[in-house]
């Protein structure tokens, strides 16, 4: 076991060569290069003994994947944004044929208009396709959750891909401390990957992703795949128990930031949740009881877990870091759905939308939200959906109007 | 008022369209009418199935027709199907449409039908008249007699509306108007029926579905070579027959079976599994002695 | 690279075994089917199929299978990608040791012309130019057939299509050239590369009997006449490819690392025997005769030869 200061991706390079992948299919998308850039290096190098192959997008790198997780392969893959889009299409079909791949997105506001910093709406658009997600908060979680993954994918009561997030820039290409756990001690934690449903050899020929036509053929496939995302909920953590056992590090579905007494409390996920902590130790400093969830596991989604630690307080606020036009927050929803039952749910659910594209949530946009929350809680009335957004970026968003010639200012320096 | 008509043909053999004929001479006839088709993967040949539905009031109904009033079989072989379940929900109200040489009765008792039989041979129509066994217009003619509310001039303006769509040439289209006005007088009225309440539906209910390990809960396949249980045979108009007397055993017909339904026996001869042969006749055809023959079929089932 | 291995003469040397077994949902007379068939008399049992959407998705439809061997359905755009999966699986596996080598398998791309010329460009392309090791099949019936016959880019000059109709404005049906995909691959330079007909089915097994001495790309585009889309009687298939063959419209040809060799010199039976044959070219004989339609097609026909016989 040794500790380096390691890149989000990096760290993902690690969580993939540690899991001895056999195979890794890659395409080229900032910010998730320095991923393939590392496997290839590895691999050409030996230190990895896996297959690395320059695809031709990412529509071909997820086809691939898949095909080469049914053959029986142990695969990797990594994307992030408008790839993850490009290759849509595949993730349905992956997730249908029930093969165990694991791929990490590294989140990218989606085009138009084209960016760089992340929000979530790319890896939230695949929250349908029967993928497992998982969100991540740390380097250090990235590296974990792949290994975490690959036992929660092939297990039996599973078999489906799972899709890891991280955000990129402020993890895709941070570096922090990070443990590189020991083989030794991988290979105790997961074992080799043994395909007993889905594998191509000549003994043994069988068809793959075969049609089905009627109504009641589809559903059955259907709703297995439901099923099987369902049982991931058991089995991610029963693994999170053999991980701290082996590892000392210790990951639930939803991470509990002081939450004990809370009376309010904020809802986010990966990486910018470090600045929710922050801003929940400052009101508590002030006095204020607030606590923080961070979702971690997004498919399947963790309705109880998140009824038991909501059940009692007085507000809660999700930020969401995307946005459904027309809707709000995706994220949102669900936490409504899964309290609405709930007899003591709390009084108020707020909803913001904030960090898009990478835009930064500083303590101003916290301050707000937990006076929303009080004034909520105070007249009874909650707000809709908001946007956090300042008075600085409204400023910011003006001058470059100006320079763009939008405003009668800016069309008027243009004439002169 | 509402009639329920269901259409049993094979893909190429018109039922779509039939049951389109039907759908616009109703709505001519001033009705609410629906037609649909329910496409299967199979293509030309295979078991396809189409719904008309026509009422006094708004139809609120939509999809398959599980219990027919009418019930068209375009293809008396499709009765020897099961895959194809053409007498799915018939019952004591419904009038089965039989294209066959038969005699009702027969078939009747052949195949144990509940209700009333209509029988005719449809494809000795459609081959004298239009030159070509294509039953749409026929067999929708019969259909819109046996519904006893459309008339024969909205039948002749349905016939020659949805041909012209199909840009089919207009002696082609009075072909088939020929053709569907001599099934409609060759049809004598329905009794003017009092249509009995539906029997009780089967009362199916709802389970609860469990997580199937992924051997089983996934559409892959482990069997090999299984669609020869699908019994393909049935989807042939004509049998090629070989005369293995004058056989040359040049292999010929053999190597040219797309669905490989001809094989090579101990003596060297080829054998045809009529089990599966959808009847292309590429054999026929291409036999350089010309010792294969080709039989109407007519007692597949 | 000379490669000698002309093992078929004569129809008693295709074998007898069967690897697609009776009963698909494919229709009646279908000439690429059968192409399908001859070329797996050759390639044997022990293949993985990746298939696109297209017709032969419905070769195997749940529960049942016609195959003896392996099949992947992937999608319409990505099976020679779902090739390089499979065979980088496969090799990876072996050399890790978790895989016998004897458990090996070719892996066979199985597409539409829709899919080889348009929406598959790309990752056909691609699996040529890292010169995966393997075999890619199209079946040519030069249209969207599975959907109801739409035009494609395999869609031939002057032809009717549902999407293509002759009507005022294009008299002739089809306004564009058929795309010549074999050139597309041969630009690639792969190993081995050939066209083949159902109706020459001792060139169709040479030809991937010769293929199988090669590793890397071996692509085949097979003529693949289609009785409802292409609007002729289901006995007619194979006569109508050896038309084909015999009037010069489909050469029949291979490519060995690019250098093109024909393998049968027609005997240029006049296009309109082949025309005539198919209702899709109806409408250039009735209700008035488009002379000069045909005489284009007459004149395509003429150059691709011209060229290569003074070759």
């Amino acid at each position: 076991m040794v500790k380096e200061m390691l890149t989000g991706n990096y760290a993902a390079a690690w969580g993939a060569r540690l899991s001895e992948v056999d195979y890794v299919p890659a395409f080229p998308i900032t910010p998730q290069t320095e991923i393939i850039e590392t496997l290839s290096q590895w691999i050409n190098d030996g230190e990895m003994n896996a297959k690395f192959t320059n695809m031709d997008s990412e529509h071909s790198m997820i086809t691939a994947a898949g095909t080469a997780s049914a053959t029986g392969a142990r695969v990797f893959a990594a994307t992030s944004s408008q790839g993850l889009l490009y290759g849509y299409e595949m993730l349905y079909n992956v997730t249908g044929w029930r093969v165990p791949l694991v791929l990490v997105n590294v989140s990218r506001g989606l085009s138009a208009p084209i960016t760089l910093e992340p929000d979530h709406n790319d890896v939230l658009s695949a929250r349908d396709s029967g993928f497992i997600q998982i969100h991540a908060e740390t380097c250090q979680e990235v590296l974990d959750t792949i290994l975490m993954a690959y036992r929660i994918a092939e297990d039996e009561r599973v078999l489906l891909p799972v899709l890891i997030n991280m955000d990129g820039f402020y993890l895709s290409f941070t570096r922090e401390s990070v443990e590189i756990p020991d083989k030794d001690a991988v290979s105790r934690f997961l074992p080799e990957y043994n395909p007993k449903h889905a594998f191509f050899k000549a003994s043994n020929p069988m068809s793959q992703g075969v049609a089905v036509l009627g109504g009641s053929v589809y559903s059955y496939f259907k709703y297995q795949v439901h099923l099987a995302s369902l049982n991931a909920l058991t089995v991610h953590n029963e693994v999170a128990v053999d991980f701290k056992r082996i590892f000392g590090r210790s990951y639930s579905a939803i991470e509990a930031f002081r939450m004990d007494d809370a009376d309010y409390v904020i809802i986010m996920s990966n990486s910018f949740a470090v600045k929710g902590k922050s801003a929940v130790n400052k009101f508590r400093e002030m006095g204020l009881k607030v606590g923080l969830l961070r979702l971690r596991l997004i498919r399947p989604f963790p309705y109880k877990e998140l009824r038991r630690l909501l059940s009692g307080k007085r507000a809660v606020a999700v930020i969401d870091q995307n946005i459904s036009p027309g809707a709000g927050g995706i994220l949102f929803n669900y936490i409504t759905t899964a309290l609405y039952h709930e007899p003591d749910r709390p009084e108020a659910i707020l909803s913001f939308i904030g960090g898009l594209g990478g835009k930064d949530i500083s303590h101003t946009e916290f301050n707000h939200i937990v006076g929303e929350m009080g004034k909520s809680i105070e007249i009874g009335v909650v707000p809709e959906t908001q946007l956090l957004y300042t008075k600085g970026d409204l400023e910011q968003i003006n001058n470059l109007l100006n320079i763009a010639g939008k405003t009668s200012e800016g069309v008027e320096r243009l004439r002169n | 008022m509402i009639k329920r008509i269901r259409f049993h043909g094979r893909g190429g053999q018109g039922m779509k369209t039939a049951s389109r004929i039907v759908g616009t001479a109703s709505f001519l006839e001033g009705f609410f009418a629906q037609d649909s088709p329910l496409y299967g993967a199979e293509r030309r040949g295979a078991p396809m199935v189409a719904f008309t539905r026509l009422s006094k009031e708004t139809i609120l109904e939509r999809g398959i027709i599980v219990s027919p009033d009418i019930n068209m079989i375009a293809d008396e072989t499709l009765l020897g199907d099961k895959s194809a379940n053409v007498l799915q929900g018939t019952w004591e109200g419904t009038i089965t449409i039989i294209n066959t040489h038969y005699p009702a009765s027969h078939v009747k008792d052949t195949h144990g039908i509940v209700g009333e039989i209509v029988t005719l041979d449809i494809t000795e129509i459609a081959l004298n008249v239009i030159g070509e066994p294509v039953l749409s217009s026929a067999a929708a003619a019969v259909v819109c007699k046996l519904t006893g509310v459309i008339t024969k001039s909205s039948l002749e303006n349905a016939v020659i509306k949805e041909l012209s769509s199909l840009n089919l040439k207009k002696e082609t289209i009075q072909k088939n108007v020929q053709a569907a006005l001599t099934c409609f007088d060759r049809i004598p009225e329905a009794h003017p029926r009092y249509r009995k309440p539906i029997k009780e539906a089967v009362n199916d209910e709802i389970v609860k579905l469990e997580y199937a390990n992924p051997r089983i809960g996934t559409p892959s396949v482990y069997a090999k070579e299984t669609t020869k249980l699908k019994k393909t045979g049935n989807w042939r108009l004509f049998r090629p027959v070989i005369d293995h007397e004058k056989c040359s055993r040049c292999r010929t017909c053999f190597v040219y079976c797309p669905h490989s339904c001809i094989s090579i026996d101990e003596g060297d001869y080829p054998q045809i599994d009529y089990n599966n042969c959808k009847g292309c006749l590429t054999c026929f055809y291409e036999c350089p002695k010309k010792v294969i023959s080709k039989d109407r079929e007519v007692k597949a089932w | 690279m000379s490669v000698k291995s002309v093992v078929y003469k004569k129809f008693k040397d295709i074998s007898k075994d069967e690897h697609i077994s009776p009963g698909t949902a494919l229709c009646a007379g279908c000439g690429g089917l059968l192409a399908l068939r001859l070329a797996y008399k050759v390639l044997g049992k022990n293949v993985v199929i990746v298939n696109a959407a297209g017709c032969f998705t419905l070769l195997s439809v749940y529960p049942y299978s016609p195959f003896s061997s392996s099949w992947m359905y992937t999608a319409m755009a990505c099976a020679p990608a779902g090739a390089q999966g499979i065979r980088d699986a496969l090799d990876i596996l072996i050399k890790k040791g978790k895989l016998k080598s004897e458990e090996n398998l070719k892996v066979v791309v199985l597409t539409g012309d829709g899919t080889a010329n348009d929406i598959g460009l790309q990752s056909t392309s691609a699996a040529i130019y890292r010169g995966l090791d393997f075999y890619y099949f199209c079946y040519d019936n030069e249209a969207y057939s599975n959907t109801g016959f739409q035009m494609s880019s395999a869609t031939p000059y002057g032809s009717r299509t549902s999407t293509s109709l002759p009507g005022e404005i294009n008299p002739q049906g089809t306004a564009q050239k058929k795309k010549d995909l074999f050139e597309i691959w041969r630009a690639h330079k792969p190993p081995y590369l050939a066209t083949v007909s159902p109706s020459d089915p001792v060139d169709l097994s040479n030809k991937f009997e010769k293929a199988s001495k090669f590793k890397g790309p071996k692509l085949f585009i097979a003529l693949s006449p289609c009785p409802p889309g292409w609007s002729f009687d289901s006995t007619n298939s194979v006569n109508i490819a050896r038309l084909a063959v015999q009037t010069g419209i489909w050469p029949l040809k291979e490519a060995v690392y690019g250098e093109v060799k024909h393998t049968v010199i027609p005997k240029f039976k006049p296009v309109e025997e082949y025309l005539g044959t198919q209702n899709r070219y109806a409408h250039l004989f009735n209700p008035v005769k488009q002379v000069d339609v045909i005489n284009n097609i007459k004149k395509d026909v003429e150059q691709y030869w011209k060229r290569y016989l003074e070759v």
